[in-house]
């Protein structure tokens, strides 16, 4: 990283252009690309348009509009960025619009830059005085709306009190006028009826005082209402806090019976596939009946979001997705958790292979470390291990190896499951662009001097090609390629083996033309012979 | 030429980057809208027709909508899993000791994951949480959290030549190019009116990504000049759900769409619909090239089959 930190302001991603890539090719294969960065500082992956400025004037005009300030910021930048704005004139339109609304990050920001080009651009602008005065205000409300979101409980919590002690005061006059005049008519009421019944002035006083009684009476009862609901609350409370606990002490005997099933279902697991299943199953279906206790939850994608409270006594195994138990006839029980989150990732057994779009320049570099295991004859389905450098390398678009590579497959795929007998036939598969890192053992005797003789002599077809030393085979064309092909699948096909020694030979040879050494080693074994 | 069937929806297929007769494939129970989810991976057999033989499977409780084989362990593949956890699956262990990981950050479904060719060593997954995360195999928590896009992430695709760049496609309707050195995305490509299904980058070309959208149709953008696409395909009849290039050829292009075909394209050429296949009965959501075998192409599908087949040949064989 150390290379990027050079030019910060055009982050030096690795060029992209073919002119970069020509010149990569020429370096040491064992350039990272990031290093070949600080050629070209401009990465391609980066808008490099000019602002422009109609652009940002329409955005302006767009996000000066009232109806634009009431939406979320989030939703004018996304807008502004389906109209094809880039990054560059969106923030420059937000810049240039001011914005009040501090509800996200880079808005609070341009209200302070806001704040300073706004004072700045007043001087020019016609009506001076009134603008300023516009903006203050805008400002400090601003400021004090930002200043009330830091004391946003503050306030709430005053404001909460004093809406309950209103609400009380209110409650308390509101019973007072429509308490009396109900009791005062009743009291009266009561009065006509004793008028009636005795009918005397005499009533008048006694009728006073037994409204005053009755009054009294009215609020003692009330108050001993009051009292008996206070009472009988408290006392359901007890008796639900009383069954809540009598519900925990159930829940935490199935906790534990689900824990040893739990274990019992692992040991389990540690015999048979098959046999786990159905505990699974089962247990879910028992799992599920005692789960049915709880509310049910919504079947939702988020069980722990949801549920986090109630689950809190939960052993976290089953506390997953266990969401699913209940009324599930479309679903199996599945616990997909890490069975061992701390497992070891194992090493790999082998190492990554090229790409085919990776070029021709791995091939040159792996061909001179490559011969030896060109000739072995333990192929194997263990497709070769292959250079994981070369993976690193450039960009040169040669098409070489994979179409070396390729001819291989597609004589793998036909014969990878059939043993290959002779020894010319795991030659084709074992390309000069793998490397082993081991030492492969010596090479098998040649079981059929023509190969030798092919190999040494290719047929007019492949020397007819434009070689170089350097570029080996680059000159076989997409129509050459499919001939092969053709040839080889039809080959596959007749099963014939002296065919496809000189195609193999053919192959190695065509693919290793700038090398010397294959012939080199070519002859040792045949000359021990 | 190779047919298999599923017992859930596929949702993706993925050749094995170490061995060419391997892949494996995505599958969501009930279409994936509830249920469980299962990765198979599959060998295929010596015979040219016949069907593939299953390896090892792993279940998961909620639909596996993609799968991104590692490039630098042979065995370990990485499940984007319905129920917003990202799982680590080693082929090499029983189903028992799987998975090896499970991370669980994202908020929403995991609908992409994509694992990085050049460097080997991290991962990127796209989710519908509006948030790409950017991960790697050592490390129990995610290193970066990519947050811009305004709706789904539907996919992410890293750059075939320069390790730190990748692109993500979202329901906003754009795309995003994205560098994991800077804090935010380097380009905002809108790249078409209707939401972005999936992006993919041409591997001989850099600079030139694939869009296929809603709007049935697939564009080639090349991110130098960004503002007109460099080809429009049209021929779908549905939304395209998933755009591949060749590893072979420059110019080649896979497509796979809910009208339950798998198309072949070169946009280069002017009639650009180059093969079609509708072997399909349901919508074909997978697709993917042999990066290892040139021409060999898979196809799954809601209809829970699973085609490999040589392009240019009939997939459901002779």
């Amino acid at each position: 990283m150390a290379t990027e930190s050079s030019s910060p302001p055009n982050p030096p991603a690795a060029g992209g252009t073919p002119q970069n890539s020509a010149t990569e090719t020429v370096q040491p294969a064992n350039e990272v690309k990031q290093d070949a960065a600080p050629q070209n500082p401009k990465s391609v992956f980066v808008n490099s348009e000019p602002i422009r400025e109609d652009q940002v004037q329409n955005a302006v005009k767009f996000l000066s509009h009232p109806k634009v300030r009431d939406s979320p910021v989030f939703h004018r930048r996304n807008f502004l960025e389906k109209k094809g704005l880039t990054k560059e004139e969106i923030d420059e339109a937000f810049r240039r619009v001011p914005d009040p609304s501090p509800s996200a990050q880079p808005t609070v920001t341009n209200q302070v830059g806001q704040g300073v080009t706004t004072s700045t651009i007043q001087p020019t602008s016609v009506s001076q005085t009134p603008v300023p005065i516009i903006t203050v205000p805008s400002s400090a409300s601003s400021s004090m709306f930002a200043l009330a979101r830091s004391r946003f409980q503050w306030y709430h919590a005053v404001f909460a009190v004093s809406l309950l002690a209103a609400s009380g005061a209110g409650t308390a006059i509101w019973v007072k006028k429509s308490m009396i005049p109900r009791l005062k008519s009743w009291i009266r009421w009561v009065v006509m009826e004793e008028k009636n019944g005795d009918g005397g002035i005499t009533n008048i006083k006694p009728t006073l005082a037994e409204e005053a009684a009755a009054a009294a009476k009215a609020a003692a009862a009330a108050a001993s209402d009051v009292a008996k609901a206070s009472q009988e609350m408290m006392i359901s409370r007890y008796e639900e806090k009383v069954n809540m606990e009598k519900f925990m002490d159930l829940m935490q005997m199935q906790v534990k019976e689900i824990r040893s099933m739990g274990s019992a279902i692992k040991h389990l697991e540690g015999r048979s596939d098959k046999i786990e299943r159905t505990h699974l199953v089962e247990h879910g279906g028992h799992s599920g009946s005692i789960t049915n206790l709880k509310p049910t939850y919504p079947n939702g994608h988020k069980p722990e979001i949801d549920s986090h409270s109630a689950r809190s006594s939960l052993p976290p195994t089953s506390a997953d997705k266990s969401a699913p138990p209940h009324p599930n006839s479309y679903m199996d029980d599945i616990n997909d958790q890490p069975p061992n989150p701390n497992q070891q990732i194992s090493n790999p057994r082998l190492a990554p292979r090229s790409k085919p779009w990776e070029g021709a320049y791995q091939a040159k570099t792996s061909s001179r470390g490559g011969f030896g295991s060109a000739l072995n004859g333990e192929g194997g389905s263990d497709f070769g291990a292959q250079n994981n450098e070369a993976s690193n390398q450039v960009d040169a678009q040669s098409t070489v190896p994979w179409w070396q590579k390729k001819n291989s497959r597609i004589t793998e795929t036909e014969y990878v499951e059939a043993k290959p007998g002779s020894t010319t036939v795991v030659q084709t598969n074992e390309q000069p662009p793998i490397q082993r890192t081991w030492v492969p053992p010596q090479p098998p005797p040649v079981a059929m001097p023509e190969a030798a003789e092919a190999i040494r002599r290719p047929k007019s077809k492949k020397e007819a090609e434009p070689v170089s030393q350097e570029t080996s085979g680059e000159g076989f064309s997409a129509a050459e390629v499919t001939d092969e092909l053709q040839r080889i699948t039809k080959i596959s096909e007749s099963g014939g083996e002296v065919e496809e020694m000189h195609s193999g030979g053919q192959e190695t040879n065509g693919g290793l033309l700038g090398g010397l050494k294959l012939s080199e080693i070519e002859e040792e074994p045949v000359q021990s012979y | 030429m190779n047919v298999s069937k599923t017992p859930f929806n596929g949702y993706s297929v993925k050749f094995s980057p170490f061995y060419e007769d391997r892949l494996a494939v995505a599958t969501a129970q009930n279409f994936g809208i509830i249920g469980n989810g299962r990765v198979h991976v599959f060998s295929l057999p010596p015979t040219p027709t016949g069907a593939l033989t299953e390896i090892i499977s792993f279940d998961t409780a909620d639909g596996v909508y993609d799968l991104a084989w590692s490039e630098s362990h042979d065995s370990l593949l990485i499940a984007a899993v319905a129920d917003g956890s990202v799982k680590l699956f080693d082929t090499n262990l029983p189903p028992p000791q799987n998975p090896l990981r499970s991370f669980q950050e994202h908020t929403r479904e995991v609908h992409g994951v994509d694992y990085n060719p050049t460097r080997r060593d991290s991962f990127v997954t796209a989710s519908w949480d509006d948030t790409v995360k950017l991960w790697s195999l050592d490390r129990p928590a995610s290193i970066r959290t990519f947050k811009e896009h305004a709706y789904c992430v539907y996919s992410v695709a890293w750059n075939p030549r320069h390790a730190d760049v990748f692109a993500s496609a979202s329901g906003d309707c754009t795309v995003r190019v994205w560098d994991v050195r800077e804090p935010g995305s380097t380009m905002i490509i809108p790249g078409h009116e209707a939401e972005i299904l999936y992006c993919d980058w041409n591997k001989y070309d850099e600079c030139l990504i694939a869009t296929s959208s809603v709007d049935k149709s697939i564009r080639v953008w090349d991110v130098r000049n960004y503002r007109v696409p460099i080809a429009s395909l049209n021929g779908h009849g549905f939304a395209v759900r998933k755009v591949k290039f060749s590893p072979h050829h420059r110019n080649l292009m896979m497509s796979c769409s809910y009208d339950m075909t798998v198309c072949m394209w070169d946009f280069m050429v002017e009639d650009s619909l180059v093969g079609r296949y509708d072997h399909h009965s349901e919508f074909a959501i997978g697709v993917d090239f042999n990066v290892l075998v040139e021409g060999l192409v898979a196809s799954t599908g809601w209809d829970q089959m699973v085609f490999v087949w040589q392009h240019g040949t009939e997939p459901r064989g002779p």
